[in-house]
């Protein structure tokens, strides 16, 4: 967005749609920072320049003598108004709960109504919703039908300028396929909802197409009365038209001396703005914001380690005197240990049975399993006695060698 | 500029576009370009600038591509290829197009495709059937026009029509000697109608002097003699009526009779409503008539 290499060509078309033969580079404007969430504060701010002051009478619901009959009267102590001989005497004064009193907490004209932005803010604002204006899809998303224009940002000749009568702007927006957002500012046409339609407000209707302009030649007059197209000078360009709702992305139509100004009145990066004091462009935080393009690029992998596919998630510890397999990862004779533990006590076992049996004279009844540790005992005597005999001969054998040589 | 659709997508998710459709569990997208209906970032046409849908037109499929360079041109940004009406050639043709596209736009044409053929074949289908159309009703127009059918129905006083008929006929002499009516009362009957003609020529004229009354209650009498005399009804004697008349009885009969049953209980209660008539009459049902004749054969 901001690579300040791409700066297109925008052809200029005429009146009617046609193109004409003069171009003009996008000026830099159009690639500032899209900062919405400022464009939406300032909008807010701006907004509520525009108000007038409410406030209810001072007087209200003071205007009476009343005082409180204490305690003692079976009422309750509420001040309440003096004499006699009408419906009103005796009855609440003063308070908000009472009828005919005052509200709780009476409006102020001197409520702060009106609120400053800073110049820089409302510059970036305006800037930034210039910037929105040229991408398809944001005008496109704020409703704007565009689909059928010719180019975005669009910009027309001067011609346009010096139309006076209604019925050249409608041509001239039909040929441009303007006129379809302006239908649909037609067909929204309605009875707003709530107490605004007593209050003067009674009729809503959607925004249509803006169109910007370097010069008035009779533009205003011919435009003004076609529902939902707003006029505006590039000069004096303003953010509640150029964001309605605080939503950036206008339709906006450009006159050519229009859009060639924006560059003056904006600056580039490179140059100051020479219609504004010390005014440069907002420069962006990041120059390329294409994040999937960035991650995928050699200059930043080169400098990346290498991904760790497979992390090494926390184990839990296990208590090894307790849990016999934390035990053996720790101290693997520990096996050897327990098995030996193991088998002495089953040996001892069987030694006493024996021995009692032998006392008792009973012959003793062996459990398979007894039955089936003597053979093992057997086997193992077997294989440690065939061990042992293999053992010295490998032994002498070496012995033999060295002795050999 | 892939650049842009980023910055594009984090602004339209966040705050506001005028396609997204919110529902409890699920976010639409109501641009007629999506490829699958559904508000996500790699299926928002907005947010991605090379982008391919399928869309159909008329039963046929067109497959639109657009690019990063054509977004700029909002009037030339699709373009539009034709598929082959072969399900597989078509598949092919979207490969081809879509070729080096990445696999998600692909796979989503695809089924698009799939579920759009499927959807025409089902719609073709249903053309060969028995095309039920709708009509609506519009209530108000109905109700209305019901209302005035049971108003004009009253208007017509059909019984009464039927009754003159009748009358008509028997003075005719259509239904011959069916009918046994004691003479007295018949003439009677006669002489009153005579005088109701005439006197509703009189009435006409004397319209405002009220002699209404007297009409109504020579109607009244009239109304009863009838009553009395269809009252009469026996069982034919003659067996050379009955054999000429037999099939005339049936079909001629049973409707007429039905029909003058049915008159005269329209009448009875009309007439002991608005006339107060002195006579209760009851009646038989005549259903047992016909079969009289039957037995006769």
């Amino acid at each position: 967005m901001a690579s300040a290499l791409a700066r297109p060509l925008i052809t200029v078309y005429s009146e009617k749609n046609e193109k004409t033969g003069t171009s003009v580079h996008l000026p830099v404007v159009f690639k500032a920072p899209i900062r919405p969430d400022v464009v939406s504060f300032v909008h807010h701010q701006m907004s509520k320049n525009r108000r007038q002051p409410y406030a209810v009478n001072k007087d209200a619901g003071h205007q009476t003598s009343a005082e409180s009959w204490g305690t003692g009267r079976a009422v309750a102590r509420i001040p309440r108004v003096r004499g006699g001989g009408t419906h009103r005497s005796g009855q609440g004064a003063f308070g908000n709960m009472c009828r005919g009193g005052r509200m709780f907490a009476p409006t102020k004209t001197w409520r702060r109504w009106h609120r400053r932005i800073n110049v820089n803010q409302r510059r970036f604002a305006l800037v930034s919703s210039i910037a929105a204006s040229g991408v398809p899809a944001l005008v496109m998303s704020k409703g704007h039908m565009v689909h059928d224009i010719p180019e975005l940002p669009l910009v027309v000749s001067d011609k346009v300028q010096s139309f006076n009568k209604t019925k050249q702007a409608v041509i001239f927006l039909r040929r441009i396929k303007a006129w379809t957002d302006v239908q649909k500012v037609y067909r929204s046409r309605r009875l707003r909802a709530g107490k605004g339609k007593m209050r003067n407000r009674r009729r809503v209707q959607r925004r249509g197409p803006l169109i910007i302009y370097g010069e008035d030649q009779g533009l205003k007059l011919a435009f003004r009365n076609i529902p939902g197209v707003d006029v505006c000078s590039v000069k004096k360009l303003s953010l509640l038209k150029l964001a309605p709702g605080g939503h950036v992305g206008r339709f906006i139509i450009w006159t050519e001396s229009a859009f060639r100004a924006l560059d003056a009145i904006y600056g580039t990066w490179s140059s100051p703005s020479s219609e504004k004091k010390d005014y440069n462009l907002p420069t962006p935080k990041m120059t390329n914001t294409d994040l999937s393009r960035l991650l995928k690029a050699e200059e930043i992998r080169k400098v990346l380690r290498t991904p760790n596919k497979r992390p090494v998630r926390a184990v839990r510890k296990l208590n090894p005197l307790r849990n016999v397999r934390a035990m053996l990862k720790l101290n693997p004779y520990a096996a050897v240990l327990k098995r030996k533990a193991i088998l002495t006590i089953q040996k001892k076992h069987l030694d006493k049975q024996e021995f009692l049996a032998k006392k008792t004279g009973v012959p003793l009844q062996k459990t398979k399993q007894q039955v089936r540790y003597e053979q093992l005992i057997q086997k193992r005597k077997e294989a440690i006695q065939k061990s042992k005999a293999a053992k010295p001969k490998t032994a002498k054998k070496a012995k033999k060698a060295p002795a050999a040589k | 500029m892939q650049n842009n659709d980023d910055i594009v997508w984090s602004i339209i998710n966040k705050s506001f576009c005028s396609f997204k459709v919110n529902t409890k569990t699920q976010k639409f997208c109501r641009h007629e370009y999506n490829l699958t209906g559904l508000c996500g970032r790699y299926s928002c046409p907005l947010a991605n600038s090379q982008y391919a849908t399928i869309r159909e037109e008329k039963g046929i499929i067109y497959l639109y591509m657009r690019t990063a360079e054509r977004t700029a041109f909002p009037n030339k940004s699709w373009e539009k290829v034709k598929l082959s009406r072969n399900f597989e050639k078509a598949l092919q043709q979207i490969n081809e197009n879509l070729l080096y596209w990445p696999n998600y736009l692909k796979q989503k044409c695809k089924q698009r495709m799939l579920k759009i053929t499927q959807y025409l074949i089902r719609m073709r289908k249903l053309t060969l059937r028995r095309q039920k159309k709708l009509v609506p009703l519009q209530r108000k127009i109905e109700r209305r026009e019901n209302r005035r059918e049971e108003k004009a129905l009253i208007a017509a006083r059909i019984d009464t029509a039927i009754e003159k008929q009748l009358v008509e006929r028997l003075k005719k002499g259509v239904y011959g000697d069916i009918y046994n009516f004691p003479q007295v009362a018949f003439t009677k009957a006669l002489a009153s109608e005579e005088v109701q003609e005439e006197s509703d020529d009189e009435r006409e004229e004397e319209y405002n002097e009220g002699g209404r009354e007297e009409e109504e209650e020579m109607e009244e009498e009239t109304r009863a003699a009838l009553e009395d005399a269809t009252e009469y009804v026996e069982a034919e004697s003659d067996d050379e009526d009955m054999e000429s008349d037999e099939e005339h009885e049936f079909t001629d009969e049973g409707p007429e009779e039905s029909e003058v049953e049915d008159i005269e209980d329209m009448a009875r209660p009309s007439t002991s409503k608005g006339k107060k008539s002195k006579v209760s009459v009851e009646y038989e049902l005549e259903q047992a008539l016909p079969e009289k004749t039957k037995v006769k054969n």
